[in-house]
């Protein structure tokens, strides 16, 4: 009994839910506000994601004629649903252990692709042109990061599983235990092309310039998002924010978990987060433009595969 | 009805902008895409965002005097944002005509055809109008929200 409630607290208060969701929307917020500051501009004001949500939900939802409604309105509570699941698997260290009874990293990585596929589900279902090319374009992106991603998170778990005399552990926990007693993956050579691969990744996965590719504003007008407003729009906005925790902070826990326990260590993690927000998104926004979706594709092919391949094969020939 | 009330006030920070060209010399448009809006005057801080999509905005910005070719295009382009919105009329064209005003091809005014709330006149309107006609729609929206 205690277990489920342990749980439902991981699920909707701490660390998922209302705790993630207020960070992701800061981190939303800083992104922004630093952004405008480099351009030169004011900004907006850090809680501006947050007032965009408030008026989302404000407006009136629209269906097009010819979109089917039910997947239409299913698919971004799907996107949300599973990454306010995918927040609670994510541990930060010496602060928050997830229950096992939720699932380990192998679950996660699943749960990761679900935002993409609520994404091609909801540009296919409102029947729009724009959509459909959003659905293929999301889909050759996913296909091109999965494969990266997969040797990455395969890498780290075979690297922890040898060096604690197992085959593979694929525990999060464990993995952030055995790095908080021996240091952390960012200081062990083995990983570094593994930790660049993984650099690579968030950007595809959240969907920023250079690989905004599916959602695309000024070619194919947000692709998928194009015709949904109010309510679902908001949806989609929270899912956004929520995956931005939750890859920030696999990559936290895969390579870099410092942090004293308790507050300090929390105190410690959201500085991570953030710095990791405005030099790994921020940063890479700013000084780069669009790829297109070829292009893309063949980077993912060439660069982080090889990266992580890399990294793979170091860890099984050591 | 007090946190209605207060709900309000925050959602009234977040105007999203879309920009309809019914036939604008591009005069109006420029001022608003690359002056007004973004990285010099920056409308931003009043927490607006340039939106791709009608279904995204709040606040429409229409230039041009309206041409007999893209009335329809207009109309079904204005009724896909979402309700509540306010509209902004910008530039001189949509209020009279301009220099378009005694052509054929010319429906001007446009508050014939669209409920227009704020109008921006100029040619082209100097960027710190531009905004302050943003501001006040925002004013407007509130109420409707």
């Amino acid at each position: 009994m205690s277990n489920q409630i342990a749980i439902l607290i991981a699920v909707f208060l701490f660390p998922g839910g209302l705790f993630a969701l207020a960070l992701g929307l800061g981190l939303k917020g800083a992104d922004r506000r630093v952004a405008a500051r480099l351009q030169g501009r004011v900004g907006p004001p850090l809680a501006q994601p947050f007032f965009d949500l408030v008026k989302l939900s404000f407006k009136t939802s629209m269906v097009p004629t010819t979109a089917n409604e039910t997947v239409f309105f299913g698919a971004p509570v799907v996107g949300a649903v599973s990454m306010l699941l995918a927040v609670a698997l994510v541990p930060i260290a010496g602060v928050y252990t997830p229950p096992t009874l939720l699932g380990n990293l192998l679950v996660l990585l699943y749960l990761l692709m679900v935002p993409g596929v609520a994404l091609m589900i909801a540009g296919s279902a409102s029947s729009s042109p724009y959509g459909a090319l959003g659905f293929t374009r999301e889909m050759m992106i996913m296909l091109a990061y999965e494969g990266p991603i997969v040797l990455v998170v395969a890498a780290v778990a075979l690297h922890t599983g040898a060096l604690q005399g197992g085959v593979v552990t694929f525990s999060l926990t464990e993995i952030v235990a055995y790095q908080r007693a021996n240091g952390a993956f960012l200081f062990d050579p083995v990983m570094w092309p593994a930790i660049a691969a993984f650099a690579l990744f968030f950007p595809a996965n959240l969907g920023i310039v250079p690989f905004d590719i599916p959602e695309a504003e000024t070619e194919i007008l947000e692709g998928p998002l194009l015709e949904y407003s109010g309510p679902a729009l908001g949806l989609f906005k929270v899912m956004s924010a929520l995956k931005a925790v939750v890859v920030l902070g696999l990559g936290i826990a895969l390579f870099a978990p410092f942090g004293p326990d308790g507050i300090l260590g929390l105190v410690t993690w959201l500085v991570e987060i953030l710095v990791l927000m405005l030099l790994g998104v921020t940063a890479i926004r700013l000084s780069s433009g669009r790829m297109r979706i070829d292009q893309a594709f063949g980077f993912f092919l060439k660069w982080p595969l090889m990266l992580a391949a890399a990294s793979l094969v170091a860890v099984v020939a050591a | 009805m007090n946190i209605l009330a207060s709900f309000k006030n925050v959602a009234v920070k977040s105007p999203w902008i879309y920009r309809i060209n019914a036939g604008s010399c591009n005069g109006c448009d420029v001022e608003m895409a690359t002056c007004a809006l973004i990285p010099r005057y920056d409308v931003e801080r009043l927490g607006c965002q340039y939106c791709g999509s009608p279904r995204h905005a709040d606040i429409v910005l229409i230039s041009g005097p309206l041409t007999r070719r893209v009335l329809d295009a207009t109309r079904r382009v204005f009724d896909e944002v979402p309700e509540p919105k306010v509209t902004v009329a910008v530039g001189v064209c949509p209020i009279s005509g301009g220099i378009f005003r005694e052509s054929y091809a010319v429906l001007a005014p446009i508050d014939q055809y669209f409920p227009v709330d704020v109008n921006v006149p100029g040619c082209p309107p100097r960027p710190q109008a531009i905004i302050e006609g943003v501001a006040k729609a925002i004013e407007i929206w509130r109420e409707r929200l």
